[in-house]
């Protein structure tokens, strides 16, 4: 588009031309310019200068013969040098002035008129007032002025330059006089040339197209955009015919001035059509043109102007649809969308840009091809030198210099064909087709239209490639390469890997030749009917598409790989060989395109394997390229690399540089070791592992020939992706392993377990724990067949029953020992060959539920053992978990350790229960009124007398399975201050160990004095310190438990009754038998009793009556009471009732029991008197 | 004159291309054909017809190109036709009848027993019947 | 376009392949008897998409495919449409047949559990003939899933026979 002249690109606007009063001249064109529409002026300082729009003389006449259709000059003529309007400015000085001034006025103002007569220019009049007095033009002189130009009053127009607000309305004044005026004009003379068109008798048909053309012109210039399109339309299509018909010029010239005319007439039209925003009518006037003039190549040796011709207008169109694209999408009208009429790409400009570049390359061959065949190459240029264009637009002319003038002479043919040789030489096609194909490639990006960008970047990738290129050659047909793989277009990928190998080997780039050849003989092309082999003659480098041409490349590839011959570069002699020094190595991973060419899939037979115990492990290969493959030697490699391992060819010779490095590997040989085309491979060898945890097959690395070797990534069985390409095409699909049940579970990784443990672990215990106690675990571990290194026994205490082994207020203070339920103490008996202290250092860590142990190396056969020490706070059964973990080998500190898992369900149980009691003095009973009071409510806290001596009965009972032995009990005051004499506990001393077999009960009796009156005591806690029976007597075995008496009530009896009867009687001996009532208040008692009758007793004395006992005094009641019966005998009880406090008692059925002997006993008193404060008793 | 017709699968991979022209322009057709993909899928994805037209499986012209204009069909298991022809007059008419008889022919070569779907055609049969469809392209409007 | 098979000998060819594949080659896995018996189906049902689809628009949504299924499908198969068409919205659909065809010759026994899904073979496993009568739903199920996968759609099919000689079909569609 930029080479067109900006006259023809941009729409014309109206000219207008102002002379004189050059210093008005500036702000008048400015006004006129921000006119909407605009106008543009000529500006002319004086009168002298308006000779230049004056109709100039012509050669020869308008009905002459023609010479062209277009002048090439008239629109820029019109635009620049002819003025629809003249406007003269006259001074006010001047009119106003002298008669010489004024007859200057007049002659200038003749001259003017004179001048654009010709021309029908309009004409307006301006008088300009440069001083203060404006009053003093008369209106004679006025009338006489607008008279003598022959103009209407409206147009004379009066500037004021001192006042900028009326000089200001002047100008609006002169721009709309202006443009009323200029749209006269071009109307006139639109008109006049119509009417000469009309007249339908012109004597030839480029008048009628320049007539059109003109009259569209001047509807232009009137913005007359209908008008004008209709014009243009109409010498288009005028144009059209004349094609046949004309013979005016010789037919290559005639044919080219056809083709410019129609090309401007075209960029007018569309012009119109995309600015009126009317795209696809834009569009569909492209397809008419393209139709029309598509095929009129013109005479051979020319042809590639059509081309270029074909190519501009593509390009042209494009760059019109962008800008007016742009200008859509500002102004944000609704978004194209393509129709019936127009498809998706004609819409964007990437698809007339890539057209372009089609046949710019187009016209590229076809110069190329005229210029190989005309022989005379330096006579052209020189032939050239003088032609230029001529004043007919799209035609040439010799310039012959004649003197100082120079004269058009029309050219020959071939002259003409000569000049135009000369100037497609001159141009550089190739950057301008890769421009447009970038702009396209680029476009298409944007368009997501990954399939059309691929489609420009092969062309840009062949452009780059025949200019020798090879870098950027191949870095694009890398790119797209990529597309053709994905969706398995094959022959196109075949012709880019084709280009991408010459690339390669031109840039002397040993693998990637190697790697695209290798790629392009494994291509599925013409392997089926289906697809058709492409032609011969335009393919690419690579040679065509066929199973032969593969075969080839197969067998080129691999004389090079086996360095038997070069690669023969363009690079001057370097002859690159694969050898020594440039060994090849190409990697396949699981995405790589390479793995057409070699397929490795590896099947563990099994999913799990003992360490040391050998499994199957199947290789599978498998290769699309169409020759057989001989492989010197295949290495599998695993993650263990102990279990690397090579397989030799056995038919190959066995050279040096393959056992090299070997050394101490599994070697095998594999008596074949040849790939055929897409034939499985299959073989299957032991392998062994003793290395527990997983064990993968990391890659199989294919040796061919010395220097080459192949590193494919190797897939599972189960997992195999679909072969890319391939799996498109009807070929015979066969599983890696024959084994179908294999074929979809087998993996390419195996678990290795860890090997069995060869060391025992025990745990010895001695039944139940019981609560206290440090009870202790013993832990053997015993190393049988393995040596313990770097052991580590991890011991975790779990609740049974589930939940915590801490108890609820663990959270309030997690710290407490108190709190846990069961605890892990720590560990003894740790056997060290050094001092003890090492021996703390490997317990590492211990924590109320767990704990981890070092173990210390053990050889075989050795034992080591410890005690795990446990207590228990509360009855509880928990588990033991002891876990051993060690590696059987010294020497790696990686190796996965064996475990020894045992554990053991132990349960604490309490060892001794406490029950309590206490007795009140004998045969002595208080009236302890809170009793009374409570009636039947026996929860209440036990009640004892004031300053009476009570008896305090604590029994244990051992409720464990086993034998305790007590070693003391006593009773623990409470710490409370005011206690220190509020009771008086007398206790014996410690005890002489007593045994304590299980469910044997162990009493103590205390007596109790309370001193202090309080309804709350506190009694104390019982401490019981045992230890197993059987322990060792030092004092770690010792264990305190203890036991805490409830609180008692202390009270002052009002009144106590006595019993006083001998300890025994013998029956039908008589005895006395006292009942004291004592009153201990300050007050008068009266009390009744009644004393109910006993069949073992005959008594004498009063059964009842109402006694007064005086305060602090005491009443006896006694009675004569013989012994009926023998035995245990009731007393005859005796009923107190105090009338005071209504309440009546009984003396306890103990205290008025008595023993009756049948006759007198006779005691034998041995030691009956140790013990006198402990009474062992079932 | 058809040029060349195709088949493409879902994946946008061919299944069968077969061009009939003497000028060694076979490449040029598989690019075109390839390229053509793009507006099979832009005009999938944003349906411009409104309409009865809306999911044809007759796409129309899907682009011209130099001397080619370029027409496509997606059946409704995402299976491509495209038909690429040097006439510049077409008849929407024919090229609707064109692709009916393809597709009947297309659906009778994957009924084939020894056709695995999704790979490519390789029958012989479906390519006679091809050729027999491109000869008679045009000639009878009616049909 | 219109071909057509004696039914008989389509009923009589079903029934030979289930009973070859569940007593001959796979007597003792129903498992893989069942899976081999739905990928006949699928086949069958792949190809037949392609055949029914022609002539007609492409489908512009899953609803739609499953209608397809439900009316022309069915009625090219069956003679009849599918009765009842049920859709949780999200990708499930229930496809029920009164009276099934393939089934319609199918007498079980009446038995106190042959209900539950072939999908569920625990629930099957009481009840010996309607593990029997599962097995020749696979193949149908195998039509469903091949023909919607052939129309772009992968789903999971299963059917439902707990009321005989009605049959429910379940689409679930992947997403």
């Amino acid at each position: 588009m930029e080479e067109y002249p900006e006259e023809l690109r941009t729409p014309p606007v109206a000219l207008v031309a102002v002379v004189g009063c050059p210093e008005l001249h500036t702000a008048i064109s400015t006004h006129l310019h921000s006119e909407q529409p605009p106008i543009n002026t000529l500006a002319l300082p004086d009168f002298s200068k308006i000779s230049i729009i004056a109709k100039r003389h012509k050669e020869g006449s308008d009905s002459g013969q023609f010479n062209g259709i277009l002048k090439r000059d008239w629109l820029s003529k019109h635009r620049t040098m002819v003025p629809a309007v003249v406007a003269a400015l006259f001074s006010s000085d001047h009119v106003s002035g002298d008669p010489a001034q004024w007859l200057q006025v007049c002659t200038d103002l003749e001259n003017l008129k004179a001048v654009i007569k010709g021309r029908n220019i309009k004409l307006v009049l301006a008088l300009v007032a440069q001083s203060t007095s404006k009053d003093d033009i008369s209106e004679d002189r006025m009338i006489a002025l607008r008279k003598r130009a022959e103009v209407d009053s409206k147009y004379l127009i009066a500037f004021d330059l001192n006042n900028p607000l009326e000089l200001k309305q002047s100008l609006n004044r002169l721009g709309n006089a202006f443009s009323e005026l200029a749209n006269t004009y071009y109307r006139d003379e639109g008109r006049r040339i119509k009417t000469r068109l009309d007249r339908k008798s012109l004597s030839s048909v480029e008048l009628s197209i320049r007539y059109c053309f003109k009259v569209a012109v001047y509807a232009e210039f009137r913005r007359d955009w209908v008008e004008a399109l209709r014009m243009y339309e109409d010498a288009y299509k005028t144009l059209r015919e004349m094609i046949g018909t004309s013979t005016r010029l010789p037919p290559i010239q005639r044919l080219v001035e056809i083709k410019t005319v129609a090309e401007q007439l075209h960029f007018k039209i569309s012009t119109l059509l995309l600015h009126g925003g009317k795209v696809v009518e834009a569009i569909t006037w492209f397809h008419q043109h393209n139709a029309s003039y598509k095929r009129l190549l013109g005479e051979p040796e020319v042809n590639f102007l059509h081309w270029e011709w074909l190519s501009r207008q593509f390009l042209v169109f494009g760059e019109l649809l962008e800008t007016s694209a742009a200008s859509i999408q500002n102004t944000s009208s609704p978004v194209l969308v393509a129709t019936d009429r127009v498809s998706e790409w004609e819409l964007s400009s990437a698809y007339y840009y890539q057209l372009a570049a089609q046949y710019l390359k187009e016209k590229r061959s076809c110069l190329e091809l005229t210029l190989s065949m005309s022989e005379t190459v330096t006579d052209i240029d020189s032939n050239a030198e003088s032609v230029a264009p001529s004043v007919y637009v799209g035609q040439f002319a010799r310039l012959l210099e004649q003197g100082d003038t120079y004269v058009m002479q029309p050219l020959t043919d071939e002259e003409y064909v000569r000049y135009a040789l000369a100037e497609g030489k001159r141009f550089q096609d190739f950057f301008e087709i890769m421009a447009l194909l970038k702009r396209s490639f680029e476009s298409y990006t944007n368009f997501n239209a990954q399939r059309m960008a691929s489609y420009c970047g092969f062309e840009m990738a062949r452009e780059y490639f025949a200019v020798n290129d090879y870098t950027n050659a191949k870095e694009i047909f890398y790119s797209i390469a990529s597309t053709y793989r994905k969706e398995g277009w094959v022959n196109l990928l075949w012709e880019v890997l084709g280009y991408l190998r010459e690339c390669s080997k031109n840039l002397g780039k040993m693998k990637d030749f190697v790697e695209y050849s290798l790629e392009m003989a494994a291509l599925p092309v013409s392997s089926v009917a289906g697809i058709q082999s492409l032609g011969f003659k335009e393919c690419g480098p690579a040679g065509p598409a066929t199973g032969a041409q593969r075969e080839i490349i197969h067998t080129e590839v691999f004389e090079l790989v086996r360095g038997e011959t070069g690669l023969a570069s363009n690079k001057g002699s370097n002859n690159f060989k694969v050898t020594s020094d440039q060994p090849v190595r190409l990697d396949i991973d699981l995405v790589s395109p390479l793995r057409v060419v070699l397929l490795a899939s590896v099947a563990f037979h099994e999913q799990i394997v003992k360490p040391g115990v050998s499994t199957s492990i199947t290789l599978s290969l498998l290769s699309q390229l169409p020759h057989s493959v001989d492989i010197d030697q295949l290495d599998i490699q695993f993650n263990q690399s102990a279990c690397n391992f090579t397989v030799v060819n056995g038919q190959r010779p066995k050279s040096d540089e393959i056992s090299d490095g070997m050394m101490g590997q599994r070697v095998e040989t594999a008596p074949v070791l040849v790939l055929s085309t897409n034939k499985w491979l299959r073989i299957t060898y032991d392998i062994k592992s003793e290395q527990s945890g997983k064990l993968e097959c990391i890659s199989v690395i294919a040796r061919l020939g010395p220097y080459f070797t192949i590193s494919c990534m190797v897939e599972s069985p189960a997992a195999l992706n679909d072969l890319p390409l391939w799996k498109f095409e009807d070929r015979m699909e066969t599983f890696p392993i024959k084994d179908p049940g294999l074929a979809f579970s087998a993996q390419k990784a195996i678990q290795v377990e860890e090997p069995d443990p060869q060391v025992d672990v025990k745990l010895g215990t001695s039944g139940p724990a019981l609560v206290g106690e440090n009870f202790a675990v013993p832990v053997t571990i015993s190393a049988m067949a393995h040596s313990v290194y770097s052991g580590e026994l991890k011991i975790n205490l779990v609740d049974t029953r589930g939940g915590g082994l801490l108890s609820p207020t663990e959270v309030v203070d997690p710290a407490s020992a108190d709190s846990l339920h069961v605890e892990l103490r720590g560990i003894s008996g740790l056997q060290c060959e050094d001092e003890s202290q090492s021996g703390i250092e490997k317990i590492r860590k211990i924590q109320h539920a767990f704990g981890l142990i070092s173990v210390p190396f053990l050889k075989e056969g050795d034992s080591w053992s410890c005690n795990l020490e446990i207590r228990w706070h509360r009855p509880k059964p928990i588990m033991l978990y002891v876990s051993l973990g060690y590696s059987p080998h010294s020497d790696d500190q990686s190796t996965q350790k064996v475990h020894v898992h045992k554990s053991l369900e132990i349960e604490g149980k309490t060892a001794v229960v406490f029950s309590h009691n206490y007795m009140l003095p004998f045969r002595q009973d208080p009236l302890l009124l809170s009793k009374l009071k409570a009636g039947l409510n026996s929860d209440q806290m036990p009640s004892l007398p004031l300053n009476e001596t009570s008896v305090l009965i604590v029994t244990t009972k051992n409720s464990a399975e086993v034998p305790l032995q007590l070693l003391s009990m006593f009773i623990e005051a409470e710490d409370d201050s005011d206690s220190g004499n509020s009771i008086t506990v007398r206790q014996s001393d410690p005890l002489e160990t007593s045994l304590l077999v299980p469910g044997e009960g162990f009493k103590k009796v205390f007596a109790v004095t309370p001193e202090v009156n309080t309804p709350t005591l506190k009694m104390g806690t019982v401490c019981l310190r045992w230890r197993r029976d059987g322990d060792s007597t030092s004092s770690d075995s010792e264990v305190v438990t203890k036991y805490r008496l409830g609180d008692i009530k202390v009270e002052s009896p009002p009144l106590v009754v006595k019993l006083d009867c001998p300890p025994h009687a013998v029956l039908g001996n008589p005895f006395t038998y006292f009942v004291r009532i004592q009153n201990r208040t300050h007050l008068l008692q009266e009390i009744k009793f009644l004393l109910a009758d006993s069949q073992s007793f005959v008594l004498s004395g009063s059964h009842n009556d109402r006694v007064f006992i005086l305060p602090r005094s005491e009443h006896i009641l006694s009675y004569k009471v013989v012994p009926l019966a023998s035995g245990s005998q009731l007393l005859p009880r005796v009923t107190v009732t105090s009338v005071r406090y209504s309440a009546g008692f009984q003396p306890s059925v103990a205290s008025s029991s008595i023993f009756v002997f049948p006759s007198e006993p006779h005691f034998e008193m041995t030691d009956a008197g140790v013990r006198p404060e402990s009474i062992t008793a079932k | 004159m058809i040029v060349c017709v195709a088949v493409v699968g879902h994946q946008n991979n061919p299944l069968y291309i077969q061009s009939f022209t003497e000028a060694d322009d076979a490449l040029k057709l598989h690019h075109i054909v390839h390229c053509s993909l793009d507006v099979v899928d832009e005009r999938v994805n944003n349906p411009k017809r409104s309409g009865p037209t809306l999911n044809e499986t007759f796409l129309g012209l899907l682009y011209p190109t130099e001397n080619y204009k370029v027409y496509g069909y997606l059946t409704n298991t995402k299976v491509k036709f495209i038909l690429v022809t040097t006439d510049l007059d077409v008849r929407d008419a024919d090229v609707r009848n064109f692709f009916r008889r393809f597709h009947s022919a297309y659906v009778d070569a994957v009924s084939n027993p020894f056709h695995v779907p999704g790979k490519k055609i390789t029958s012989r049969t479906f390519a006679e019947r091809v050729s027999g469809i491109v000869k008679s392209f045009g000639l009878s409007s009616a049909g | 376009m219109v071909r057509e098979v004696a039914e008989s000998c389509v009923e009589s060819l079903l029934t030979e392949i289930v009973s070859q594949y569940c007593n001959g080659f796979y007597a003792n896995k129903p498992d893989l008897a069942a899976r081999r018996i739905e990928a006949i189906g699928y086949q069958v049902g792949h190809q037949l998409s392609e055949r029914y689809t022609m002539e007609r628009p492409r489908f512009s949504d899953h609803l739609e495919a499953i209608k397809f299924i439900c009316k022309d499908f069915w009625s090219e198969l069956f003679k009849k449409q599918i009765d009842n068409l049920k859709t949780n919205h999200r990708g499930t659909f229930v496809l029920q047949d009164n009276k099934f065809r393939w089934l319609s010759r199918v007498s079980v026994a009446p038995s106190s559990e042959n209900t539950g899904s072939i999908q569920d073979p625990s629930a099957m496993a009481e009840s010996k003939e309607a593990q029997a009568t599962g097995m020749y739903l696979y193949f149908p199920c195998g039509i469903i899933r091949g023909a919607l996968s052939n129309l772009g759609i992968p789903c999971a099919v299963s059917a439902d026979i707990s009321n005989l000689p009605a049959c429910s079909f379940v689409i679930r569609i992947k997403a």
